[in-house]
């Protein structure tokens, strides 16, 4: 398993999820835990939450594409995360367009702008 | 300013003490310029990280408008996570290199479908499975000739079955996920799919963008506090004085 590759997870609603399966990068066998959750409007905020420091806790995942509807629900663990690995991707939704006011990546790129650091 | 009079032969001179300056020129001029670097870098990267995401955004979308498509052709319940196979392996993986400036790089690595080499693979078996022993068989053989024959038709017969069931199982796991829809599913599904492998390569670029955007952010925070520093501690040497 030297020199193979992480994999690609996904956290998102039923299309986002089809995509990029489609895409091939989904993962399912018995041994393992699947490196995806199709979030429906029944899924708790609690699965969902558990289900991103699943992937932050694994090893073998390298970046992690979640819809922005989904991460506004858990802002405070994706603002938690701070390591480079794996790397958090927001992805706009059908019904919820991408807004970079609330990606926590930029966010935390304009913070360190204020009026005493142009002097 | 410190001012000192003195008097010699009627004429009074003063000399005017200037302050130091707040820290050398060449030093401020240094660790501005290298302030100013980052900062350009670091505007330059989000450009290009805005730029990438307008792409990825727009792909995604177009991804979405195919699958639609398809589902309109195929019927609602036709494109849902419903199709989706009990056994999945991927197929499409990233790999993270850490560059000599500290910095990620993400890049996809996409396998091949082995449904050719499983093709191969079938060819094989199933020519395995076939009589092992060349030539024609007699029909009427002494006994001894005959349970022999029976022992290694046995085996042959062993063995076969050990083949194929490794093959098929492959075969499931590296399927192109297309066929999770059908054998004949409408172009608009594929396109959908070649939507979403470029959305995959895409996104590598924005995470190993956003690494980057990141460091130099803790690369210019760490410059203006050492800048600051440095001004400050020059400040206090020439009270001091």
């Amino acid at each position: 398993m030297a020199g193979r590759g992480k994999l690609i997870a996904v956290i998102g609603d039923e299309d986002t999820c089809t995509g990029f399966l489609l895409g091939g990068i989904g993962e399912l066998n018995k041994n393992r835990k699947p490196n995806f959750l199709v979030v429906e409007k029944d899924t708790s905020i609690t699965e969902i939450e558990e289900t991103f420091k699943s992937f932050l806790a694994r090893n073998d995942i390298g970046i992690i594409l979640i819809n922005q509807f989904i991460a506004e629900m858990i802002r405070h663990a994706i603002d938690g995360h701070m390591q480079s690995i794996p790397a958090v991707l927001e992805i706009p939704s059908k019904e919820h367009p991408y807004d970079a006011s609330k990606d926590s990546i930029l966010r935390r790129a304009k913070g360190m702008f204020c009026a005493e650091d142009f002097r | 300013m410190d001012f000192a009079i003195h008097n010699s032969q009627s004429r009074t001179i003063v000399y005017a003490k200037m302050p130091p300056p707040l820290f050398t020129t060449r030093e401020s001029e240094g660790s501005s310029t290298l302030l100013d670097e980052k900062l350009l870098r670091f505007m330059e990267q989000l450009e290009l990280l805005e730029e990438k995401r307008a792409s990825l955004n727009s792909l995604i979308e177009q991804g979405w408008f195919s699958m639609s498509k398809a589902r309109y052709s195929m019927g609602n319940k036709h494109v849902s996570p419903l199709q989706y196979a009990s056994e999945m392996e991927p197929l499409v993986l990233v790999h993270a290199k850490t560059l000599d400036s500290g910095e990620l790089d993400f890049s996809t690595e996409r396998f091949e479908q082995k449904c050719c080499k499983e093709v191969g693979a079938d060819n094989r078996s199933i020519e395995e499975i076939g009589p092992q022993e060349k030539g024609v068989r007699r029909r009427i053989k002494p006994k001894e000739d005959i349970t022999k024959k029976a022992v290694n038709e046995e085996t042959s017969s062993e063995n076969a079955p050990e083949v194929t069931p490794v093959t098929k199982s492959d075969q499931n796991l590296q399927q192109d996920p297309l066929k999770w829809f059908g054998i004949l599913v409408p172009q608009s599904l594929k396109h959908a799919q070649l939507s979403f492998k470029q959305v995959l390569e895409l996104s590598a670029e924005i995470a190993t963008l956003q690494t980057a955007v990141l460091s130099t952010r803790q690369e210019l925070k760490h410059s203006k506090k050492h800048k600051h520093e440095e001004a400050s501690a020059t400040q206090l040497d020439s009270v001091a004085d």
